[in-house]
């Protein structure tokens, strides 16, 4: 299992396009992966329960991933959100 | 007969056009679904029942992701179908139906309604404006599971009024060609109304139809630019809609024709019309719309967005402007912040207009200015002779000379780095400050053109805060004392031989731009929607009949006489 802080910097907070962007990038990997923030635990590969997050702008949290590709999905993740999602912002 | 009295409601407008026909009833929206339970042996037969319904759900999702070229409309269908595919919801549904033993569409209606509690008790706008979507995936869900998918009774030009629309259902009503949508819910970013707009049908939101009791066949009428709503319209009303209906038609028609013409007028005449742009959304509007090049590019946005104003993500938008509009120029405007659009550190200022903005707080912010500039050139050198730099809120010559000088520290800097760039780069003058038209000959020898902000230009020279509401009837572009200081400013600029455009709100007049192309002006720049309309009127005049009417503008100090003339050019 690895793990890593990230904190989103998209003005508009981790919404549609973001989520969306997060939710298509770990699903093409095989590891599982969780995301945790404020004591709320939630399957990043599912786009329900990251909008659940509601994450704003500055929130900070966890990425948890458990399989054989983790090491690279974790990477592959947190640079999306230092990338803030691609999304030209 | 008290039914048939005409009754008139207002929502608000969301996208333009007037809808004259029947109305249609939608019965949208799902009806209770019962905590039914299934026996044993049923179980297997109801999950399958779910698969098979996701299935043809997420097929119609995928047909509809593909057809309207609009990325917000496509944002929100990728939501849903990343919901249709979502892992939690499906071993959700599955678990309620399996340990459980409800029915198919009850597991989907439970499980989906704990993630729509959750989403709206989040209290975030965009998660809120979202449940809509979610809520929809959901009906359709449910619908396909009930395997009598709903046949749509709606007929052409039928103006459709319905609580809510799915977008699979706003997409099949397109394909019919529906006269118009009125929907009691719904925000501006909904996705009917995107879609609407994207697919030219008017629209109305947030119109509460359903006090009236309307039944589907009522004759109605919707206007999509003023949200208001007639149900069992007067014989008059219905004549006096059919009649702007048909003129916007008409109107729209002629304009269109011209947009594959040549830009010139009916002597030969050539002119340039340009967009003015900000997003980078916009770059799949200025194709169909025949526009040539960008006359101002807007740079707030880009740079708001970009943390430390980074010089690569300027870069990337940039090169996108360029990269769209084949060989012609885009003209990029530095950062024009400060005034009514306060940056970080800036302090309130009781006159913000008359403040620290534009240039004047770009020589007090080096790195912002630097970084700009970096982007700037270093675009430069891939489309040589195409980008040009144009200065907002300049006063006094002193600050064109300021400027220069971290131009010339930028060129050092890239030389020294190797990066190339286009030595040839042009540098431009806003004018939008009285003095600059007042004293063009200072400013010539340092620059290599001037375009003219027309919206800055009256509110300085009026002293009328176009902010204002008090006053906003004293803001009037075509003021003679503006259109003098417009004739100054070309006068004094070609006897130096330098180019000048327009590219304030005033070019997007077709009767102003007939007057500015008198005057010699046949550079302008105006949003994209309005250039057709703009092209149609000259290409079918002669310069000699803009030049008369220019000559009689600048006549006369009346502002009501400068209407009188450039309302003899206005469409009809």
């Amino acid at each position: 299992m690895v793990s890593a802080k990230v904190k989103v910097l998209n003005e508009s907070g981790l919404h549609a396009r973001p989520s969306s962007e997060l939710v298509k990038a770990a699903s093409k990997f095989k590891s599982e992966f969780f995301i945790k923030m404020y004591g709320y635990k939630v399957n990043g590969k599912s786009i329900l329960g990251v909008m659940t997050l509601a994450a704003e702008c500055g929130a900070e949290m966890e990425l948890i991933l458990e399989g054989p590709d983790e090491e690279e999905a974790l990477s592959a993740l947190t640079d999306l959100f230092k990338n803030k999602f691609n999304t030209g912002e | 007969m008290k039914s048939n009295q005409p009754k008139i409601l207002s929502g608000k407008p969301a996208a333009s056009g007037i809808g004259i026909g029947r109305a249609a009833v939608l019965d949208t929206g799902t009806k209770s679904v019962m905590p039914e339970k299934v026996g044993e042996k049923e179980t297997a037969h109801q999950i399958e029942k779910f698969e098979i319904a996701r299935e043809n759900v997420l097929k119609d999702y995928q047909q509809i992701k593909i057809l309207p070229d609009n990325s917000d409309a496509s944002d929100i269908i990728e939501t849903q179908i990343q919901t249709l595919k979502d892992p939690e919801v499906d071993s959700l549904v599955r678990r309620k139906i399996r340990d459980e033993r409800y029915t198919a569409e009850y597991a989907i209606f439970s499980v989906f309604n704990e993630y729509i509690q959750m989403l709206e008790a989040t209290k975030v706008n965009w998660v809120n404006e979202r449940v809509v979507d979610i809520v929809s995936v959901r009906d359709a869900l449910i619908e396909a599971t009930r395997e009598r998918r709903k046949k749509l009774h709606v007929k052409r030009g039928e103006v459709v009024f319905a609580k809510e629309i799915p977008p699979t259902v706003m997409v099949k009503l397109s394909h019919i060609g529906i006269g118009g949508v009125v929907i009691e819910k719904g925000g501006l970013t909904s996705h009917v109304v995107i879609l609407s707009q994207s697919l030219g049908i008017p629209c109305v939101i947030n119109a509460h139809w359903d006090r009236y009791k309307l039944q589907s066949g009522t004759s109605v009428i919707i206007d999509g630019t003023t949200g208001q709503v007639i149900i069992n319209p007067t014989w008059k009303q219905s004549q006096e809609y059919e009649k702007r209906k048909n003129d916007e038609e008409l109107r729209f028609q002629k304009a269109r024709k011209w947009t594959k013409e040549k830009s010139e007028t009916s002597c030969g005449h050539p002119f340039s019309l340009r967009a003015n742009v900000e997003f980078a959304e916009e770059i799949a509007n200025l194709e169909p719309n025949g526009v040539k090049g960008i006359g101002l590019l807007r740079t707030e946005t880009v740079l708001f967005e970009t943390e430390d104003f980074n010089v690569d993500d300027q870069v990337t938008f940039y090169s996108n402007m360029l990269e769209s509009t084949g060989n012609e120029p885009v003209t990029i405007r530095l950062f024009d912040a400060g005034g009514d659009k306060v940056i970080e550190d800036s302090e309130v200022e009781s006159n913000p207009f008359l403040g620290w903005r534009g240039i004047r707080m770009l020589l007090d912010k080096k790195k912002l200015l630097r970084n700009q500039l970096e982007a700037i050139y270093r675009v430069s050198g891939k489309y040589k002779g195409r980008v040009r730099i144009l200065v907002p809120m300049v006063s006094r010559v002193e600050e064109v000379l300021e400027l220069k000088e971290q131009c010339e520290y930028i060129e050092n800097e890239l030389i020294h780095n190797k990066t190339n760039y286009d030595e040839h780069i042009q540098l431009g003058v806003m004018v939008e400050v009285p003095s600059v038209a007042l004293t063009l000959d200072a400013f010539a020898r340092h620059v290599d053109f001037f375009s003219i902000g027309t919206n800055d230009l009256t509110q300085y020279t009026l002293a009328v805060d176009r902010g204002n509401e008090r006053i906003s009837a004293l803001f009037d572009s075509f003021h003679p004392s503006v259109w003098k200081l417009i004739k100054m400013t070309y006068d004094a600029a070609s006897k130096h031989n330098l180019p000048v455009s327009v590219c304030g709100e005033m070019a997007s007049y077709p009767e102003a731009a007939a007057c500015l192309m008198g005057i010699g002006i046949q550079d302008l720049s105006m949003n994209a929607g309005s250039i057709h309309m703009v092209k149609a009127v000259l290409c079918q005049n002669s310069l000699e009949d803009m030049n008369d009417l220019a000559k009689n503008v600048l006549s006369t100090n009346s502002l009501s006489e400068v209407h009188d003339f450039l309302n003899s050019w206005r469409t009809p």
